[in-house]
């Protein structure tokens, strides 16, 4: 989900930055950035020691800006417009969607189990007792955990007559539901891009913003000025619960930034829908028990790399963004296809299909329309015409509802899995037992559906307030 | 009595994209008791963004004075000091 905090703001303004200088053709300037929002003798707003480590941190926000893998880097002296100049020519820039930022990293513990000062040492020391891998000592009259020995049990936290030991989460390792991501020997983090889905929950759930998307930004709008082939946006249904603006609104905006065509997903979802309805069908009726939703990547991945024992109940139907890279294809063989959505695992999505090019987030979109001094109220507010009932999708319950519209066979009993949280990861789990009567499963990486994705403008409870405003859609939650 | 304290929130997009989308939520967020007493606005951007010396987005102004990078609970207070200052006349 995106939320309004100083994190996700910091990021908004150098995106906005970013933008700026590519508009103005001073890319050579990118460099100073860092010096600009972090000028000399100004005072660091305390979560950072100094300006120097908060002009690192703008760095390596800019590298993963500008597409790359901060984890690569090799010279600590390349200059970002280096990067840049790379970035620009179609340079490799490393695996993986989600990258950490190193210097951001505040390596937060150790241990998830930390002795608090209403130790008091006492005789029995139960603590000790009770821990299996002998890892607690008694140090200055309290009791201290050695965190290379703690294996994160937790005994000890039970055994404490005083709860004076407390556990201490790790916000990205425990949001994370496949355990992708880990401390190196430095104590800051790092993913496993074997592992990871792409779901965004760590960037997210980090309150230091140590965690980025590799953006596609500068390929996009180097694009647009070379202007050779027609730069075409596909914007997802979400959009309409993340600015204040209809879709028509947002239209006029997307044009005057220089995109060729805009596309609406919903139509691509519309194709979805139909096909997955028919696909349920023909699926209930050959004898398997259920079938789930294939439109989510961040789902559709964890059953390739995790539950792979559910990964043949998953739709073959493409996703809208396929469908609808498609029909823009139909339209404009040669164009450039940018999925603009709420989403970062659609950058996975898309690496992995021919079609779409580039994927630009929501957030991006806002700092970019900032960067080039568009204030989407000011465009006029046409009367909204038809809309397209799949509009939906971008709201949990809302691919269910959409199949169930096109559907006709035996009833469909739903199960609604809204967020890949531990619970509901325990529930899908259990899921491939067979022991339930579900036919027809939904499941989004995000609580509440793409209105809360990571690469959004607004909260989850904005998103969903505006949607239902202007999307021209309303959106129930089905019981789960 | 309606209005009695009269918030104008900036909907430009600016605004909105730097934090200004959080107001949307303002109705639910006022304290009950002083609900009827708020009347909340929108406003298209009038500008203040423009000047460096207005501090930095998002921008609301509360009978009338600027508050710069704005939240709910520096609004919040916002209304409840101009209330205080009501009843004092």
């Amino acid at each position: 989900m995106a939320q309004t905090n100083n994190a996700t703001l910091i990021r908004r303004e150098i995106i906005t930055r970013l933008c700026r200088l590519f508009a103005e053709g001073r890319l050579e300037d990118i460099d100073r950035i860092a010096l600009a929002m972090a000028p000399r003798n100004a005072q660091t707003n305390g979560s950072r020691c100094c300006i120097h480590k908060a002009r690192a941190i703008i760095k390596y926000r800019i590298m993963a800006l500008l597409g790359f893998n901060v984890a690569d880097e090799t010279d600590e002296l390349e200059s970002l417009y280096s990067y840049a100049l790379r970035a620009l020519a179609g340079t490799d820039r490393g695996e993986g969607v989600l990258t950490v930022v190193g210097e951001a990293c505040t390596s937060c513990v150790k241990s998830n189990y930390v002795v608090s000062n209403l130790c008091r040492g006492c005789l029995a020391s139960n603590c000790m007792v009770s821990c299996p891998k002998n890892a607690i000592v008694m140090e200055n009259g309290q009791a201290k955990i050695d965190s290379l020995k703690c294996v994160g049990c937790g005994l000890c936290k039970e055994a404490c007559p005083y709860h004076a030991i407390i556990y201490v989460p790790i916000p990205c390792e425990e949001s994370c539901p496949v355990k992708a991501i880990s401390q190196n020997s430095e104590g800051i983090e790092q993913i496993d891009y074997t592992k990871c889905i792409h779901c965004g929950r760590c960037m997210m759930a980090c309150p230091f913003g140590a965690i980025m998307y590799k953006s596609h930004l500068i390929s996009i709008l180097h694009q647009m000025m070379k202007a050779d082939k027609p730069v075409v946006a596909m914007l997802a249904p979400a959009v309409c619960g993340q600015f204040r603006a209809s879709y028509g609104q947002l239209v006029t905006a997307l044009g005057k930034l220089g995109f060729a065509d805009i596309f609406e997903v919903a139509q691509g979802a519309e194709l979805t829908a139909r096909h997955e309805a028919e696909e349920l069908g023909h699926v209930l009726a050959t004898g398997q028990q259920f079938m789930a939703t294939s439109c989510c990547p961040a789902w559709v991945e964890l059953t390739e790399k995790h539950l792979t024992q559910l990964k043949p109940f998953v739709s073959e139907t493409w996703t809208p963004m396929r469908y609808t890279a498609g029909l823009v294809r139909d339209k404009y063989p040669d164009a450039v296809v940018v999925f603009i959505g709420p989403c970062v695992a659609k950058q996975a999505e898309a690496l992995k299909y021919p079609g779409v090019d580039y994927v630009m987030t929501f957030e991006e979109l806002g700092s970019l329309m900032i960067a080039r001094g568009i204030d989407l109220q000011v465009f006029e507010v046409e009367e909204q015409g038809a809309v397209i009932p799949e509009r939906q999708f971008a709201a949990s319950s809302g691919v269910l509802n959409s199949v169930a519209a096109y559907y006709s066979g035996e009833q469909i009993k739903p199960l609604v899995i809204s967020g890949l949280h531990k619970k509901n990861m325990a529930v899908l789990r259990r899921l491939a037992t067979g022991k339930h009567d579900w036919n027809m499963i939904e499941v989004m990486a995000c609580e509440g559906g793409c209105l809360s994705g990571p690469g959004g403008v607004s909260s989850p409870d904005v998103a969903r307030k505006l949607f239902n405003a202007q999307s021209g859609v309303h959106t129930e939650m089905l019981v789960q | 009595m309606n209005g009695q304290v009269e918030v104008s929130i900036c909907y430009g997009t600016l605004c909105f994209v730097m934090g200004g989308s959080e107001f949307e939520m303002i109705q639910d967020q006022l304290p009950s008791d002083i609900r009827h007493l708020v009347l909340v606005k929108g406003m298209n951007c009038p500008g203040y963004c423009n000047s460096q010396e207005n501090g930095k987005p998002p921008f609301v102004t509360i009978n009338g004075k600027l508050i710069g990078q704005a939240n709910l609970q520096k609004v919040i207070s916002g209304i409840m000091g101009e209330l205080a200052n009501g009843t004092d006349k």
